[in-house]
């Protein structure tokens, strides 16, 4: 056990940074918005606890909290910027703010070390830390998943005006959607950097959108347990794919595609909807519940509007 | 100063030519394939290993490059997106699937393609098809850009054409605009989107094959930096609008070379995508788009 974790420890650590890189954009995706600005936020952590840590030494807490909070503050102010725009022009709009942090950092000179990056940020971060952090982050992301936060959140991204009519500040917590995808994007950046003790500009790339795209839509993009899965997954699969010969990438894809196709809401979906089913059919005796053509979401966008809705169509 | 306005335009019109079918189909049945760039790759990538045992000619290659693209293309939407939408029929939910399918898609074709070319760059030097530079006036045109330029602006004046006065023309417009009234009114909206799909990917196929002859050669990997490139053109000129893209692609390639051959490479895509969110700053829909009128 402690021989397998010593020889996989990269790939331990990376599971808990991919996580919390997804968390950054299934945060806004949550909201409804589509924003890759996380990514840009990776990047712009990254930096900033490098050279905070290469120039003033300091310690982690210090570098990634600095990093943290910058990132929150970019976040918010871009969300200022592109406060008009919604659905894949938005997307857009956040891939260009990611590939611009990948040119500013290829060309800041000396601060960012241009293409060949920074060198050698040592720092007193432990693994023991990256797995804290990510347990809080998981924590304070599941206290929005349940009571009146999830109702508000769920009704911002099912129908926006109609979130608006009822009283929910629906421009605020969009904003807020933004700095908190900028804050978890900036930590996983941050620490990997001080983990790797190395940043380039090559790292903060299209491939690094996709894939923080990719592990959230397969694992589940309503809740940070979807998130996890598909960090999990996407983390380990190449790994474990090595077996599969030069044929790996052909097989990584054929899996991209067929979850694309059998599970719409993601492999955390697929295992409520069997959860629901299973014990759905036990207490079907006892009480006429829901279609069971109605899937997941729809039973879980059902509860969540509350006994009125029910009441009303009835 | 003319020889960078050429070769601005032509870049221009390769982008044209490859984001013209994806944004038609983006959006008409509101399919955004992130497999176009893989598509446009590997049919360039075929028509090399085909130009390796045959030397066939350019109008040949530009065929076989369409034909490859249209396969693949037709082959995405038969196996993925018609296999997704059929399980999730609402549209706007089966948006993020139908895009980490195209990213599947893309992979799987972009690993074959590594696997066979080695990762090593491709070119068509075994056709019989020579370049040759014109003398026009004061500038220098080579017959490869002639044939693109024609080819580009033929082909989207075609589309533009078509969408605009042919009866398909207009049923394909009425599922962009509604698809489900659009099935009321007798239009087979599988068979437009297998047609759609078959189209853009011939368009990819003709854009792979004309860039090899343009550039000399390309690799397995540049279908990705077309891929955004087309993707920003197409936001920058307004989803569906086939003004739309012509403008974006030529604003964007004019941009790009501009800050080439005037700053530094390593600006370029920084400029670029700049650009591209200033624009978005002041046009929320790109320069031609239309008001969005579905709710939510």
């Amino acid at each position: 056990m402690i021989g397998w974790y010593e020889a996989n420890l990269v790939l331990i650590e990376a599971t808990f940074l991919n996580f919390l890189l997804a968390l950054s954009i299934q945060v806004p995706l949550r909201l409804g918005v589509f924003s890759f600005a996380g990514v840009g936020s990776y990047g712009l952590g990254a930096y900033t606890a490098a050279i905070l840590t290469l120039r003033y030494d300091v310690p982690a807490f210090v570098a990634i909290g600095a990093a943290v909070l910058l990132a929150a503050v970019v976040g918010y102010l871009f969300s200022l910027l592109v406060a008009r725009l919604n659905g894949l022009y938005l997307a857009m709009a956040t891939i260009a703010f990611v590939l611009i942090i990948a040119v500013l950092a290829t060309n800041g000179g000396e601060l960012t070390g241009g293409a060949n990056g920074l060198y050698g940020a040592l720092s007193d971060l432990t693994t023991g830390g990256v797995v804290a952090v990510c347990v809080v982050v998981a924590v304070l992301l599941a206290l929005t998943e349940r009571g009146p936060l999830r109702r508000r959140i769920e009704a911002v991204r099912e129908d926006p005006e109609l979130s608006l009519s009822m009283g929910i500040g629906v421009v605020p917590m969009r904003q807020m959607a933004f700095a908190v995808s900028g804050a978890l994007g900036a930590c996983a950046g941050a620490m990997n950097a001080l983990l790797r003790t190395t940043v380039s500009p090559e790292e903060i790339n299209f491939h690094l959108i996709v894939l923080a795209l990719t592990m959230v839509i397969i694992g589940g993009s309503r809740s940070w347990i979807g998130a996890f899965i598909g960090s999990v997954i996407f983390t380990w699969l190449p790994s474990v794919l090595a077996s599969a010969g030069r044929w790996q990438d052909v097989v990584y894809g054929v899996i991209i595609i067929l979850a694309a196709i059998f599970m719409p809401t993601g492999l955390l979906g697929l295992v409520q909807t069997l959860y629901q089913k299973l014990r759905g059919r036990r207490s079907a005796a006892v009480t006429a519940e829901a279609p069971a053509d109605d899937t997941a979401e729809e039973r879980a966008l059902l509860q969540a509007l509350g006994g009125e809705s029910r009441g009303g169509v009835q | 100063m003319l020889e960078i306005l050429i070769n601005a335009v032509t870049l221009g019109s390769l982008y044209l030519l490859f984001a013209l079918g994806m944004s038609v189909a983006w959006g008409t049945i509101g399919i955004l394939n992130f497999a176009h760039g893989s598509t446009f790759m590997f049919s360039a990538m075929v028509a090399y290993f085909v130009v390796q045992t045959v030397a066939l000619p350019m109008w040949a290659m530009v065929l076989l490059g369409a034909a490859v693209g249209t396969v693949l293309s037709v082959l995405t939407q038969a196996l993925v997106f018609n296999l997704i939408l059929r399980r999730n029929p609402d549209l706007l939910k089966a948006e993020m699937q139908i895009v980490v399918g195209g990213i599947g898609t893309a992979s799987v074709l972009l690993a074959i393609a590594q696997h066979y070319t080695k990762s090593v760059p491709f070119g068509f030097s075994a056709s019989t098809f020579k370049v040759a530079t014109y003398q026009l006036g004061p500038v220098h045109i080579s017959n490869v850009q002639l044939v693109i330029l024609v080819a580009a602006l033929g082909l989207a004046g075609l589309a533009a054409w078509w969408l605009k006065s042919a009866r398909a023309g207009l049923a394909l417009r009425a599922i962009g605009v509604n698809p489900e009234v659009a099935s009321l009114m007798g239009v087979d909206r599988s068979r437009m989107a297998l047609g759609t799909m078959a189209a853009a990917g011939a368009l990819a196929g003709i854009a792979g094959v004309l860039l090899t002859y343009y550039l000399g050669s390309i690799a397995a990997e540049t279908g990705d930096s077309f891929l955004i490139s087309a993707f920003a053109a197409i936001i920058l000129g307004g989803i569906g609008s086939v003004a739309g893209v012509v403008t974006g692609s030529m604003i964007l390639a004019l941009a790009e070379t501009l800050v080439v051959t005037q700053l530094s490479g390593t600006w370029a895509s920084a400029v670029a995508f700049g650009l591209i969110f200033v624009v978005l700053l002041f046009l929320p829909r790109g320069i031609f788009g239309r008001k969005e009128v579905r709710r939510t």
